[in-house]
């Protein structure tokens, strides 16, 4: 913009701490603002209309205001939400954390003020996307999650594709005898209750349901997702096997909006639990195996069909094992209380024995292990389960040890139950295109040893082929990327719902292990948040978590070298290649993180209010005082989704910190591009310091790989500080958290003893 | 797997604590607060705990041959802090309960003793041969003041309770060696006689007792019943004595030392069961565990107390046929007293014995310190 106007707060301390008139006169001065004002209290109506009036004007075309975080007061200066607004946060940042009349807090809040100026005349009016957009919902599942989420999405007004791969809706719910219990007391199991649901989606509306359904290719971006579902066609006799049954298939295009990913889960593999004794004899079932046996009629020993005396559960059978699975599924405790009821209602005289690792019932369901734990003949104890071996008059033995009872016991029963935990029915998409590469590499590739290679990492991948649930055509591979364990989610505290691919929402068993009850709450979270989808795509809006951003990146293509960082580095798959290798921007997958602009060796991506050079500018608009002045300079990039707001924090806890540092936000700190690191120590400033989220497995970017990619591209910035003969100190990347802000002085404190210890950057004045 | 127990529950001895006063046992989740708090448990004791569990199992055999359940003296701490309600001091009442039962000589006694709907059946008993022997038992002279001995011939009632003390003797002698078996069965260790005097000594002065938290006042109590009892039952039986070899001869003056002594007894314990009483009926927690067993014992020391005072009185006020009345309920009283004693909650005066003098050595001695949990073996 060129006629940026500066406004300068003088409220909230700022005007006792700085001197506003100073700060001025220097943005009418050397910052050449078309305006510049101070107002004691500007985001009072007097202070906001005097801004108003000056766009009424045409006085200035954007408006600088320096007083608080942008994180505060944006209603109180939103204007008619069209006008472009820079905040420079001289409150939080400078008069709230700084020595009052100060040389260095003055000379702080006037490099923020310049920064600023310059970011508002870098800013370009953001062009919205517009195109066209379905608001209709596709549910993958027809389990309890997605009959859950497909009836919410349907009441809410929206129309919804519900796609069931089996020929029934119900999914595993359906399947069981009993479900765990809903209503106080909390003490007996509950009828499951999926009938109900089935017919309301199967009556409803706005609900077109595709049993016997699977997806075979989707296309798009969220608001125009093109899904192809493929259903028998009924013509074709069900006994021609193979390929004759492509040809039975009919096909479907829709298109749709946004997509909840309800696919459930498929119980651990039993056949990995031989050291449990599963194999052994059919006594040894599993816990869903049990469930099936109940559901269909009484519970007898599999191996004679003679009633059951006593029965032995196996908790954890496979579960939080780091040689299964490492996790909890939360439900095998439930699962086997509640199962302990059908043998006690059958035979009110028989042993039912628990060994469990923890008995985990959480909340309500405390109530109902007290209800199992009061009955005389449950009797429960931890301990592990050491082997099952047969035993006298066709009985199963099975030795505990560590038992509460004391000594290694062995217990002789009719059955034994392994409680076995939950595998997401998820695919594994950045796998199954690891795979496809590696088999087209086994053919193609140029030397022998690589086809070799290729090969072997083929055959360790295969067991990923023909996973594919969504088949979409993103670059990155056809389905979700999975995070740990095996589940799509993508933060499990701070974002639940959000997948790695926008839009696309994952919701009940395959985004955590959870028991109906859960997934029905599950699913309507995830309704919602694709709901959230289509409207904010409807607008052209990003979604969570810039939610509302207006921006978007462009690729000045021309300069493109193909290099496949940008394509490969956006954890959203948002950028598809063409047969060259040039990106293909999909704007509506865009969570606008800035990860593309941080990769590009070429800097040819920019947002209209953020980029490369934006930033580079407001580098340059730091002013760096002479070697001899003894005043050092420090750049700190800030992620502002926590490092910020935590910085804001320790502005109003009164934390002081060094005022030798100058802070810049970024989108995320993945959207750091390596080239600002040059400018800053070229320009004599004498370290830059990083801060970021979390990042590996338990991460906290909002971006999911945001962090960890600003981290391996520092290890490139080391070469450029050889180049220019830099000491490594001057660089320091670290991970804060927003509740973190008391850590931060001494962290600006650490690095400006570093900083002074490496003495003053040499090329500070050329 | 040859190393390995084989449980096998007793569902039976589960339904039968859990019905007797042990109805919250299947409450415990094994937290092993009660034995934090415990005063008796030692470091490498997980008293209660490990019985609370061996009880929800149905580990019977474990638990009969058991010392430990024995050494506590229901002081209710582990009760108080128990963060699940499952009583264990009452659990451990009610494994004594099975366990006086279990040994029980002959056992249909035992059964019947432990059985409320048998309770009238028990007193008819005495109540008979207490009227046969006042309505058809020869009798001497009647003496010009009303005595006891003119309705209750003395040289009758001396045969009877010599009869009733030689049976009891034995119902004991059995029970104790059942006892010992189980113990040894159990890992226990044999007697020993320096142990013994250990454990009588502890008996004497109640010093374990006295680190009772939850009710501290129950120890007087039980002390003033203790000795009042001890020293009446030193007195019946010398007084019995002295009357059969002819060297004494009831009632004895008030004046004589003898009969000083055994007032001052009856006194004592009197005051002793009453402090019980109140304690049981002050407490309301307490009233509510109360069981058949407990009531059955207490309720017919305090009626034997009380009777005999009362008779005595009622003697030296000459109401003749009130007093006879009153005598006769003494009589049967401390007739089912002693009768039933193997198989009431007055045998643990043996079990508890035998039991202490037998962990004399394991179990937590008694100090100034109250519990403290250490951390060695987390």
């Amino acid at each position: 913009m060129n006629k940026p106007g500066v406004y300068i707060c003088g409220g909230c301390g700022m005007g006792q701490a700085l001197d506003t008139a100073k700060l001025s006169k220097l943005a009418a001065g050397e910052c050449k603002a078309a305006v510049s004002r101070v107002h004691p209290f500007l985001c009072s109506p007097e202070g906001v209309e005097q801004i108003r009036q000056d766009f009424a004007a045409g006085a200035v075309d954007a408006a600088v205001i320096a007083a608080c975080s942008p994180r505060v007061k944006q209603e109180a200066f939103r204007l008619d939400g069209q006008a472009i607004i820079e905040r420079v946060n001289i409150r939080e940042h400078v008069a709230w954390c700084q020595k009052p009349n100060d040389e260095d807090t003055q000379m702080m809040a006037e490099d923020y003020l310049r920064m600023g100026v310059v970011r508002a005349r870098k800013t370009e009016p953001p062009e919205p996307l517009a195109e066209p957009v379905s608001r209709t919902l596709l549910v993958v599942g027809g389990g309890m999650t997605g009959i859950t989420a497909a009836l919410e999405a349907a009441e809410a007004g929206y129309q919804v594709v519900l796609v069931e791969k089996e020929a029934q809706l119900g999914g595993f719910v359906a399947t069981l005898k009993k479900r765990f219990p809903v209503l106080a007391p909390y003490t007996e199991p509950a009828s499951d209750g999926i009938a109900e649901k089935i017919s309301a989606v199967t009556a409803h509306p706005r609900i077109r349901v595709f049993t016997s359904a699977k997806i075979t290719r989707t296309d798009g971006q969220p608001g125009m997702f093109d899904v192809t579902v493929a259903q028998p066609s009924g013509c074709v006799a069900p006994e021609t096997p193979g390929s004759a049954e492509e040809h039975s298939l009919k096909a479907v295009l829709l298109r749709a909006g946004a997509i909840v990913l309800a696919t459930g889960w498929k119980p651990y593999d039993a056949a990995r639990l031989g050291h449990l004794g599963y194999g052994l004899t059919p006594d040894v079932v599993t816990n869903v195996e049990l469930e099936r046996m109940a559901a269909a009629g009484a519970i007898t020993r599999p191996s004679d069909g003679r009633p059951v005396e006593s029965v032995l559960f196996v908790q954890c059978a496979g579960s939080r094992d780091k040689d299964h699975l490492p996790y909890c599924s939360s439900v095998c405790c439930m699962a086997t209380l509640k199962q302990a009821t059908y043998i006690r209602e059958q035979n009110p005289e028989a042993r039912v024995y628990i060994i469990y690792k923890d008995l985990r019932t959480p909340g309500q369901y405390e109530k109902f292990y007290r209800a199992a734990q009061d009955h005389p003949l449950n009797f429960l104890t931890k301990g592990e389960v050491a082997g099952v071996e047969k035993g006298p008059d066709g009985q199963l033995a099975v030795t505990v040890t560590g038992s509460l009872l004391g000594e290694k016991i062995q217990l002789n029963v009719d059955l034994v139950v392994l409680a076995a935990g939950m595998v997401p029915n998820a695919a594994d998409g950045e796998a199954i295109r690891a795979l496809e590469e590696a088999t087209v590499r086994s053919v193609k590739a140029e030397t022998a040893e690589q086809r070799a290679d290729a090969a072997r990492a083929a055959e360790q991948l295969k067991h990923h082929a023909g996973t594919q649930i969504l088949n979409l055509t993103y670059r990155q591979g056809p389905d979700l990327p999975v995070l740990r364990y095996g589940f799509p989610d993508s933060h499990f505290i701070c974002f639940p719902y959000e997948t790695r691919r926008t839009g696309i929402y994952a919701a009940g068993a395959v985004r955590a292990p959870m028991d109906s009850s859960a997934a029905q709450e599950d699913a309507l979270g995830a309704a919602l948040k694709a709901i959230q989808a289509v409207e904010l795509a409807a607008r052209g809006r990003a979604v969570h978590p810039r939610a509302g951003d207006i921006t978007y990146p462009a690729f000045f293509l021309q300069r493109c070298t193909q290099c496949k960082r940008c394509t490969e580095e956006c954890p959203f798959g948002t950028l598809d290649e063409d047969e060259k290798g040039t990106p293909k921007p999909n704007p509506y997958r865009c969570r606008r993180c800035g990860i593309c602009l941080g990769a590009c060796p070429e800097r040819i991506v920019s947002f209209k209010n953020y980029s490369v050079d934006m930033i580079a500018s407001m580098i340059k608009a730091i002013e760096v005082p002479e070697e001899d002045e003894d005043k050092p300079r420090a750049l700190v990039f800030m992620c502002e989704n926590d490092a910020y707001p935590a910085l804001d924090i320790a502005g109003m806890n009164r934390l002081r910190y060094d005022a030798s540092v100058r802070v810049i936000p970024l989108r995320c700190l993945g959207s750091l591009n390596i080239v600002w690191i040059a400018d800053a120590l070229s320009r004599g400033i004498d370290g830059v310091l990083l801060v970021g989220c979390k990042y590996g497995d338990d991460y906290q970017c909002h971006f999911t790989r945001g962090s960890e990619l600003a981290n391996q591209r520092l290890e490139n910035v080391k070469e450029t500080l050889e180049r220019l003969q830099l000491e490594p100190e001057r660089l320091q990347l670290t991970q804060l958290a927003i509740d973190e802000a008391a850590r931060l002085p001494a962290l600006i404190e650490g690095f400006m003893d570093r900083l002074r210890k490496a003495g003053p950057n040499p090329y500070k004045g050329m | 797997m040859a190393d390995a127990v084989l449980v096998q529950p007793d569902t039976s001895f589960i339904k039968d604590v859990m019905a007797s006063g042990g109805g919250d046992l299947k409450k415990c989740f094994q937290c092993g607060t009660c034995t934090a708090v415990c005063a008796l448990a030692a470091d490498d004791q997980t008293f209660p705990r490990r019985q609370m569990i061996a009880a929800q199992w149905g580990q019977k055999d474990r638990l009969m041959g058991d010392p430990a359940i024995w050494l506590c003296h229901d002081c209710g701490d582990c009760t108080a802090q128990c963060p699940r309600g499952a009583r264990p001091s009452d659990v451990c009442g009610a494994i004594r309960r099975a366990a006086i039962k279990h040994f029980a000589f002959p056992a249909a006694l035992g059964s019947l003793v432990a059985n409320p709907k048998a309770l009238v059946l028990l007193f008819v008993l005495p109540a008979l041969i207490f009227l046969a022997i006042a309505f058809w038992a020869p009798r001497g002279a009647a003496t010009p003041e009303a005595e006891f001995a003119n309705v209750f011939p003395i040289p009758v009632l001396e045969a009877l309770f010599f009869a009733v003390s030689g049976f009891v003797l034995l119902a004991f002698a059995v029970g104790m060696a059942r006892f010992a078996k189980a113990l040894r069965a159990g890992g226990g260790g044999g007697l020993v006689a320096a142990a013994l005097v250990a454990a009588v000594v502890e008996i004497a002065t109640h010093r374990r007792f006295a680190q009772c938290g939850a009710q501290r006042q129950r120890r007087l109590g039980h002390l003033l019943t203790l000795y009042g009892f001890l020293g009446l039952a030193f007195m019946g039986t010398a007084v019995g004595m002295g009357t059969m070899l002819g060297v004494m001869r009831t009632p004895l003056a008030l004046t004589n030392p003898l009969k000083l002594f055994a007032n001052a007894c009856a006194a004592v314990i009197l005051a002793g069961v009453l402090l019980l009483l109140a304690e049981r009926l002050m407490d309301p927690a307490k009233r509510a565990a109360g069981t058949y067993f407990d009531w059955f014992f207490l309720v017919v020391l305090a009626a034997v107390v009380a009777t005999g005072i009362g008779s005595e009185l009622l003697r030296l006020a000459q109401a003749a046929v009130v007093m006879y009345v009153v005598y006769f309920i003494h009589l049967v009283l401390i007739f089912a007293l002693f009768l039933y004693a193997p198989y009431s909650k007055f045998a643990h005066l043996a079990y508890r014995t035998v039991a202490m003098a037998i962990t004399h050595s394991t179990f937590r001695s008694p100090g100034p310190t109250s519990p403290v949990v250490t951390n060695a073996e987390c």
